[in-house]
């Protein structure tokens, strides 16, 4: 243990004393968060499709989905009314869809007409909670349910929204860029950091001066991310400070988050050591930590979330770790669904456990 | 055979395409400075990772301190310090920071003094806190040589120390390598500089091609295979060649000077007076004794520079 501390000590201090490496691990994720804060949080922003099912057909729901597509986050798409709604979705691979139920005109009728206190209808909210867009569509037909009960009623509830599993908080879209941006940093860091050491310790002949030391490489290893770590839990830290500060980002650091932080740190600084079994010098290195890292951050939802992706590069961000560290983040922060985060802790922990143990037994100090 | 400090027999390195060590003997003894000689791609890089436990050989025996360099390397690290070829320090940390750090990975709990003395060994105190990237080349390899040293190492590794310094540079760092001697350690040095190999070295082995081509003390190699004394008229040029041609006397031109060898140390004094008593234009007259230059040009049939071997 003493050997790990004082690796990751002399390391930290060289890392930190240089400028490059302090303003890409502290600054660069900071300056990302104002610049998609930026971008996201006045009108700009990306829609969402919803899928609506209605099977009352009536003038009444027919304003109930222009008010869902007025909110310019929801783009609305049609259900057949004679299909089966949670057969449609799994078909069709859809994150969200609504059902208007038979009825809906009836009520609205009579709560506008006949000012029937009695009046109510239920429109149910279907989907995957598990997925970041879930929340927003929750967030977007709620908001459209209080318009509509608005102008229906002067907002006394009418029309009501269920969904089973939605999240307890809602979620703003910025609020799904705060993981994102922990995530890419996660990624980036240790991933670019731990590709350039090796190449730089290659050509410098490191490795084999440390192969002379009592150090074994899965110490050496343990210690690159016993710093990491500590360094990603700084700059995640101003992340949320400047994400809350200036944006009014809502997310909060759970102790499932915290774990997934960790597992994702030993998760990619391992991988930037299992790539370092082949790198030989610093542009190897960069090109490929660039190969792997740029596809993977954009892919796996990092900026954007999943749903809005075409069904087959869905399927792709499946087999990318950073998937399952930005979902679980967003599930556990932003949407507040520890039970699904949890599975993607589990899942992150594993590959985490996989990445680490292949550099560590296969990654050679000694020469051929 | 526990006495000796390494002791290697029938070593092997093969690759695919070349053989980096051709089946090499030698021996070391405690406190000896030993060297291995000869220009770049000898194999003296590979011979000396074998016995760090670094590579692993392809056949024959390594043996450190009676314990063997494939199995028992762990035990070697106990005893030996190593300098690595072209050492470069870690940019941003302090050589008492790299010293500090250095002796933790060997599980040496080290005081602030005992690194402070240590960094003092390599004269480097003036230095102590500056960090890497702004030493010298010089202060690199010192620095390198402090990290070396600080298992407390019986034997030490340095493996072309000096290589792309200032010859100024080079001299400080011999007195350093002696002063390791002085201290009671065994030094193993390999270098492509016959001269420093000819300064520090109890003992030399040249390498070439993966083989030993001669083993023996500096004085030893130049007296069993150098020209004995070399008589030099400096800028005599092809007259004076001519000159001593028509009086029957051996002798060859390089760079403008014209040299006549003698073997035989009984005959110098009667030599240099008959070339001297020759009428030539010249600059001087003077004697030179052999070298291990002479001698590698001997055995191996090409001077060398810079550990490259001329054509």
């Amino acid at each position: 243990m003493k050997r790990i501390l004082a690796d990751a000590k002399a390391f930290g201090k060289q890392y930190l004393r240089s400028r490059t490496g302090t303003f890409f691990a502290l600054a660069f994720p900071v300056i990302l968060i104002l610049l998609f804060g930026a971008i996201f949080s006045g009108t700009g922003s990306a829609s969402l499709a919803i899928y609506v099912q209605d099977l009352d057909n009536t003038p009444a729901s027919h304003t109930f989905i222009s008010a869902l597509n007025s909110t310019q986050i929801l783009v609305y798409n049609p259900i057949p009314a004679d299909v089966n709604i949670t057969g449609f979705i799994r078909d069709n691979s859809i994150n969200t869809a609504l059902l208007i139920p038979r009825g809906f005109g009836d009520n609205v009728s009579r709560a506008m007409l006949l000012h029937d206190q009695n009046a109510s209808v239920t429109v149910t909210l279907y989907g995957d909670p598990t997925q970041s867009s879930f929340g927003i569509a929750s967030s977007a037909v709620e908001g459209a349910i209080t318009g509509y009960n608005f102008f229906v009623r002067q907002a006394a509830p009418v029309v009501h929204m269920t969904t089973g599993q939605v999240s307890e908080r809602g979620a703003k879209y910025i609020d799904l860029f705060l993981p994102g941006i922990i995530g890419f940093t996660i990624l980036t860091t240790p991933l670019f950091g731990m590709t350039g050491i090796c190449a730089e310790y290659r050509t410098r002949k490191y490795f084999k001066f440390l192969a002379t030391t009592k150090l074994s490489k899965a110490e050496w290893l343990a210690a690159k991310i016993v710093f990491y770590v500590l360094l990603m839990f700084v700059s995640v830290a101003l992340i949320l400070t400047a994400g809350v500060l200036v944006f009014h980002m809502d997310g909060t650091i759970t102790p499932v988050a915290v774990l997934l932080i960790i597992a994702g740190t030993v998760e990619f600084t391992s991988l930037g050591m299992l790539l370092g079994i082949f790198i030989r010098d610093s542009e190897t290195a960069a090109a490929i930590a660039n190969a792997i890292g740029f596809p993977m951050m954009f892919l796996a939802g990092s900026f954007f979330p999943l749903d809005l992706f075409p069904s087959y590069l869905k399927t792709v961000a499946h087999f990318l770790p950073l998937t399952y560290l930005n979902e679980g983040l967003r599930s556990t922060m932003v949407l507040g669904n520890d039970s699904v985060a949890l599975v993607d802790l589990a899942v992150t922990t594993g590959i985490a456990v996989v990445f680490f143990i292949i550099p560590a037994r296969t990654l050679s100090w000694k020469s051929k | 055979m526990t006495d000796l400090a390494i002791e290697v027999r029938g070593l092997r390195k093969e690759y695919p395409d070349i053989k980096a060590v051709d089946g090499i003997d030698f021996e070391v003894r405690p406190g000896q400075i030993f060297s291995l000689l000869g220009p770049n791609g000898a194999g003296k890089t590979t011979t000396v990772e074998i016995l760090e436990g670094l590579r692993d050989p392809t056949a024959g025996s390594a043996k450190v301190f009676g314990k063997d360099v494939t199995k028992e390397y762990r035990h070697i690290r106990e005893r030996g310090g190593a300098l690595p070829q072209d050492f470069e320090p870690f940019d941003r940390l302090t050589p008492t920071e790299a010293v500090g750090y250095w002796s933790a990975l060997f599980d040496r709990k080290i005081a602030e003094e005992e690194v402070a003395k240590n960094i003092e060994t390599v004269g480097l105190t003036s230095r102590a806190n500056t960090q890497g990237i702004h030493l010298s080349g010089g202060e690199k390899r010192r620095l390198g040589i402090a990290m070396a040293l600080v298992g407390n190492p019986d034997l030490v590794f340095l493996d072309e120390p000096t290589t792309g310094l200032d010859p100024g540079a080079r001299r400080e760092l011999w007195g350093l390598i002696r002063s390791l001697q002085t201290a009671g350690k065994t030094v193993l040095l390999t270098t492509h500089y016959l001269d420093e190999a000819e300064q520090l070295a109890d003992d030399v082995a040249i390498m070439n091609k993966g083989r030993i081509v001669a083993r023996g003390s500096p004085e030893e190699l130049i007296t069993r295979y150098g020209h004995g004394t070399t008589i030099v008229l400096a800028g005599a040029g092809q007259a004076g060649y001519d000159a001593l041609q028509a009086r029957g006397i051996a002798a060859t031109v390089e760079n403008g000077n014209v040299l006549v060898h003698v073997d035989d140390p009984s005959l110098v004094r009667w030599t240099l007076a008959k070339v001297a008593s020759i009428e030539m234009p010249l600059k001087e007259i003077y004697t030179r004794r052999s070298t291990l230059e002479d001698v590698f040009l001997r055995l191996i049939g090409s001077r060398m520079k810079e550990g490259v071997l001329a054509e």
